[in-house]
């Protein structure tokens, strides 16, 4: 019963506007993700860094992953 | 004209290759992270386990004031690092790549390209700092109580300074080095040893760019912008100029040799 007290406890109106953004980056980064030509590195090595690694996940493959040329 | 042909190509550029949409959002996050780290304490001992019965620490209470610097803080660190690694290449990556030349080719001159480049990249990260100061603010009037939004533009623009400066630096490696690693790797260190000068000659720099959050802490405090922090932006706005210009001098240089 304590976890339930715990989520209740939680305002979620302070937390829902951080998942909203790690959604936003997440999505962007997918979609930018399938439309790229190419990416430094394996495109599925890609798309498991984004889905796997938790809001980290999308900003390292936007910093490490497109290629500018 | 032409600078601002070349601005909205900078700008074009950077909404293409998503900047305008994870570079606010990695602030946003930075901005809000430890506040409400902080907020939730309790809770998050509770969860992990919670505390022996016989301990006793009181958590602090903080006023808005503290809320404030604990964002600035997470900017002074990872924001400069997320500026530097996004602004790593903007100009040695396009000469790397020969971009530079076929625009160079053209009687473009090296002031509006490096201007323009500057602009476009402070735009960005003002853009961006301050959508995640407003979210910090929102939850700082939210859970820790009031701050007035004069001082919040205060703060921003202080800060805002400091991370132009930042973006300076990032473009006068730039056009030094043509490695984009390279660039990145030197404005973090330059950043850092600044830090570190200052911290060892305090009692001479008084007016040393990187005690600019230390003087909006005594702002926040205090109420009124102290005299030290107006000499910082002042000796911050001329090395920014000073930065500018080195950085056209050294790419006009560097293009011509090449």
């Amino acid at each position: 019963m304590e976890e339930v007290s715990i989520l209740s406890e939680i305002n979620w109106a302070v937390i829902a506007p951080l998942l909203v953004i790690q959604g936003i980056l997440l999505i962007v980064a997918a979609i930018d993700l399938i439309r790229i030509d190419r990416t430094n590195g394996p495109k599925w090595m890609w798309a498991l860094i984004i889905v796997l690694i938790n809001i980290l996940g999308p900003i390292i493959y936007f910093i490490f992953g497109r290629r500018n040329d | 004209m032409q600078w601002w042909t070349l601005f909205q190509k900078e700008l074009i550029e950077n909404v293409r290759n998503v900047k305008w949409v994870w570079v606010p959002l990695v602030m946003i996050l930075l901005a809000v992270m430890d506040p409400l780290t902080n907020y939730y304490l309790p809770q998050i001992i509770d969860a992990a386990g919670g505390m022996p019965d016989d301990t006793e620490i009181q958590l602090p209470e903080y006023q808005p004031a503290d809320v404030v610097m604990m964002s600035l803080g997470q900017f002074s660190s990872m924001g400069v690092l997320v500026i530097a690694l996004m602004s790593m290449g903007v100009i040695s990556g396009e000469r790397k790549s020969g971009v530079s030349e076929l625009i160079l080719v053209k009687p473009v001159s090296y002031l509006n390209y490096i201007t323009a480049k500057w602009a476009s990249l402070a735009l960005l990260t003002l853009v961006a700092f301050s959508l995640g100061m407003l979210a910090s603010w929102y939850y700082i009037n939210l859970l820790f109580g009031a701050l007035s939004f004069g001082a919040l533009l205060q703060v921003l623009l202080f800060y805002g300074l400091w991370l132009l400066l930042i973006v300076s630096i990032s473009i006068f490696y730039n056009t030094l080095v043509k490695t984009p690693g390279l660039v990145a790797f030197l404005t973090i260190a330059t950043v850092m040893l600044m830090g570190l000068v200052t911290t060892i000659f305090s009692h001479i720099l008084e007016w040393s760019p990187n005690r600019i959050s230390t003087y909006i802490q005594q702002m926040l405090t205090t109420g009124s912008v102290p005299s030290d922090l107006t000499g910082a932006a002042i000796v911050t706005l001329m090395m920014i100029v000073f930065l500018i210009f080195g950085s056209v001098y050294t790419f006009r240089k560097k293009e011509l040799a090449s």
